[in-house]
């Protein structure tokens, strides 16, 4: 594939690519995850315009993937978007924090069309709206749901399944950690 | 009226037969297309077990009279083209009502079987049915261009549409047979057979993994088990028009059981080996050499006469 | 090779968090009597209705049509039993795509709630006689899925299961060897479960009703 001669430089296109977003967008510090995932944390009000210009002017062109992740002690939804250039064989994930009562952002549908299939799964899963985004609310993996968006953390997937979903007698429950421990030791298995 | 009932009896009997080994040959082709994929197959009289265990279910449901008529007019189709040709040449007990009618009301039976399964499918509410119908209707129109010229071409070379006349054009020999006197004809009509057997590469009707069964998808029990009779029966009908307008007819029982083999096991080998056609790209398919074929046949007839 | 057992560097385990569930708190907990979990007694018939049923049953047994439905990521294990390996079409066995020409079931692995209205409509379409077979752990006790909140732990709550398959998933091997048990089961007539839906229906419904919230089903799904 290609070299990186320290962790604090890429020395090939995408390297510029990120050189060029600092000096356009702001110094937001890069974490260069592995050989080709490179991770920027740039504020909401930047997320249109950094990844139009990615998708415009650089190799940077596919979604990839599109997730969130629940901070819920700091009362925010990270919204993580992975680009990819096919041309470079390397990712960058672009993430921005969204507070989590008020759970909205800008979509994306208008830069990438197979957007609206994550923005579907996240809003169903975590509750974040996307307005503008076609098929926002229309049910996905879950039919007459009731509960609270059920990848939340406060949603207790034990204490639901316990309450709906009746179990055959005589399973016994393990707690993970005190059989692993009993089994393999401080660490675990990976010693 | 006394001298119709044994004449009844020889044609009940003869039907009979036609449709046990309609089974027979059924359950040696799955076993055939077993051993060619590398594997064992179902055993022999599987289609029997089949019959048997559909005729042992519980319940059933109905979609009204018209849906109940759908297999009926498919088998009586089939039924009926058999009864009309003669099995065995010169043998009139085994000649069924042959006498009665010629070849071309053995056409209109043959796609009467069609055009009634068609109305009755419909009826069954389920949306694959019709969407089996259109497929097997327009596939249908497609392959009766060749067929039809190859008809033409077979009857003006005996002078009639006398199935009787024109087994009797080709005796005195193999050579005399219209499968070696008129080729192209042969070629096209042979075609022909394989849209009409629905094997692959013509299956799109049926395709279990596209639509399920095509139009029989809501069909079940008794109605199914009066189908599979309804096509066993069509089937040995088939091969038996066909032995008798190419290959000189039969000359006696194991002659037919031989020719009727050989004729089906061609269209079971082709169809193990091909995959499937689109619906258009049937039609396509047949109106282009098969037809060539056919208007060839019609030509050289006429050329020679 | 040192042997590990157990003792050696013991945990502080009563600080960590722990999420049990309370014992005695599980609704509708099946009991023997109600569940299908078993050949049901039906009552013996005169000689002559008895060799009749043995020759019907003998019938149903060798000519097996599977609804090609795969409910979950144990149909992967369906697809190299019609392959030339472990050929099932050697049993009678073949596929049918529509439930109207299907005799029996395969719940293959885990059954989410929104499968499970489809399963139900397809079940309740297929005439009888019919019969379920469950394929893996999830059927049975939850299996890799227990604390999920999308799947059912207890199949036959919801349908009568005649043979279950324990594995994840099991083998085609296995495969063969549980319809050799639903074939032997047929035979012998005790493969019932069909019998059992019919005659419970209210307490099926019941069961069903309390984890599909939007019922749209209508009375029985001929």
């Amino acid at each position: 594939m290609f070299k990186i001669n320290d962790k604090t430089q890429w020395d090939d296109g995408s390297g510029q690519v990120i050189d060029e977003l600092k000096a356009r967008f702001g110094d937001h510090p890069v974490h260069f995850q592995r050989d080709d995932l490179a991770r920027v944390q740039i504020p909401q009000k930047d997320l249109l315009p950094v990844l139009s210009w990615l998708r415009g002017d650089t190799p940077f062109v596919q979604l990839t993937h599109m997730t969130a992740i629940d901070w819920m002690e700091e009362g925010e939804f990270e919204l993580v978007y992975l680009v990819t250039a096919p041309t470079l064989l390397t990712s960058l994930m672009i993430c921005i924090r969204v507070d989590r009562e008020k759970a909205q952002a800008e979509t994306v549908f208008n830069l990438w069309l197979h957007a609206e299939t994550y923005e579907q799964e996240i809003n169903e899963m975590f509750g974040i709206d996307f307005p503008g985004s076609p098929r926002q609310g229309v049910p996905f993996i879950l039919e007459a749901w009731k509960d609270i968006p059920p990848m939340r953390r406060d949603f207790d997937t034990v204490e639901y399944c316990a309450r709906t979903h009746p179990e055959r007698p005589g399973r016994e429950h393990q707690d993970t950690r005190k059989y692993v421990g009993r089994k393999f030791g401080e660490k675990g298995f990976l010693k | 009226m006394m001298e119709l009932l044994p004449k009844i009896g020889w044609t009940m009997l003869s039907l009979f037969v036609a449709i046990n080994y309609g089974f027979i040959i059924n359950g040696v082709i799955r076993k055939v297309m077993a051993r060619i994929q590398g594997r064992f197959g179902p055993p022999l009289w599987q289609p029997y077990i089949d019959i048997g265990k559909l005729l042992f279910q519980r319940n059933s449901v109905s979609h009204g009279i018209m849906f109940w008529l759908g297999p009926v007019f498919r088998s009586v189709g089939g039924i009926g083209v058999f009864l009309l040709i003669p099995v065995v040449v010169g043998e009139p007990r085994l000649a069924g009502f042959s006498d009665t009618g010629d070849l071309l009301l053995v056409l209109y039976f043959m796609a009467f079987g069609s055009l009634g399964m068609a109305l009755g499918a419909g009826e069954g509410g389920h949306p694959h049915s019709p969407i089996g119908i259109s497929r097997g209707l327009s596939q249908m129109t497609a392959y009766e261009l060749p067929f039809v010229l190859s008809l033409i071409a077979v009857v003006a070379h005996a002078g009639s549409f006398d199935i009787n006349a024109i087994i009797a054009s080709q005796q005195g020999g193999v050579l005399h047979w219209n499968m070696f006197a008129n080729p192209f004809a042969f070629v096209a009509a042979f075609i022909a057979l394989l849209g009409m057997n629905m094997y692959a590469p013509f299956n799109i009707v049926g395709a279990p993994t596209e639509i399920p069964v095509g139009p029989a998808t809501e069909y079940q029990n008794t109605y199914f088990s009066l189908m599979m009779i309804g096509r066993a029966a069509f089937a040995i009908a088939k091969m038996v028009l066909y032995i008798n307008l190419f290959l000189g007819g039969a000359s006696s029982i194991l002659d037919a059981v031989i020719k009727i083999f050989v004729i089906y096991f061609w269209t079971v080998f082709v169809g193990a080996v091909f995959p499937r056609f689109r619906t258009e790209q049937s039609v396509q398919f047949f109106l282009r050499w098969p037809t060539a074929f056919g208007v060839a046949g019609v030509a050289l007839t006429f050329w020679v006469r | 090779m040192k042997k590990f057992n157990g003792t050696d560097k013991p945990w502080d385990l009563t600080s960590l968090p722990t999420t049990e569930v309370p014992k005695g708190s599980v609704p509708h907990a099946p009991t023997d009597d109600q569940c299908f979990l078993g050949s049901e007694n039906i009552p013996e018939a005169p000689k002559l209705q008895e060799a009749v049923a043995t020759i019907k049953n003998w019938f149903r047994a060798s000519s097996l049509n599977v609804l090609a439905f795969g409910t979950g990521c144990g149909a992967i294990e369906l697809r190299p039993l019609s392959t030339s390996r472990f050929d099932m079409s050697r049993f009678g066995i073949t596929g049918a795509p529509t439930p109207r020409q299907s005799n029996v079931f395969i719940i293959s692995g885990y059954l989410s709630t929104k499968t499970l209205k489809r399963a139900i409509r397809s079940y309740e379409q297929m005439p009888n006689p019919k019969w379920v077979v469950a394929l893996g752990s999830c059927t049975i006790n939850g299996g890799m899925y227990w604390d999920s909140y999308n799947t059912i732990k207890v199949l036959d709550l919801y349908m009568p299961v005649d043979v279950y398959i324990s594995g994840c998933m099991p083998r085609p091997e296995a495969l063969l060897a549980g319809f050799d048990y639903l074939m032997t089961d047929i035979k012998k007539g005790e493969a019932n479960g069909w019998h059992h839906y019919l005659e419970n229906l209210n307490w099926y419904r019941e069961n069903q009703k309390q984890v599909i919230n939007d019922w749209d089903l209508p009375e029985y799904s001929w």
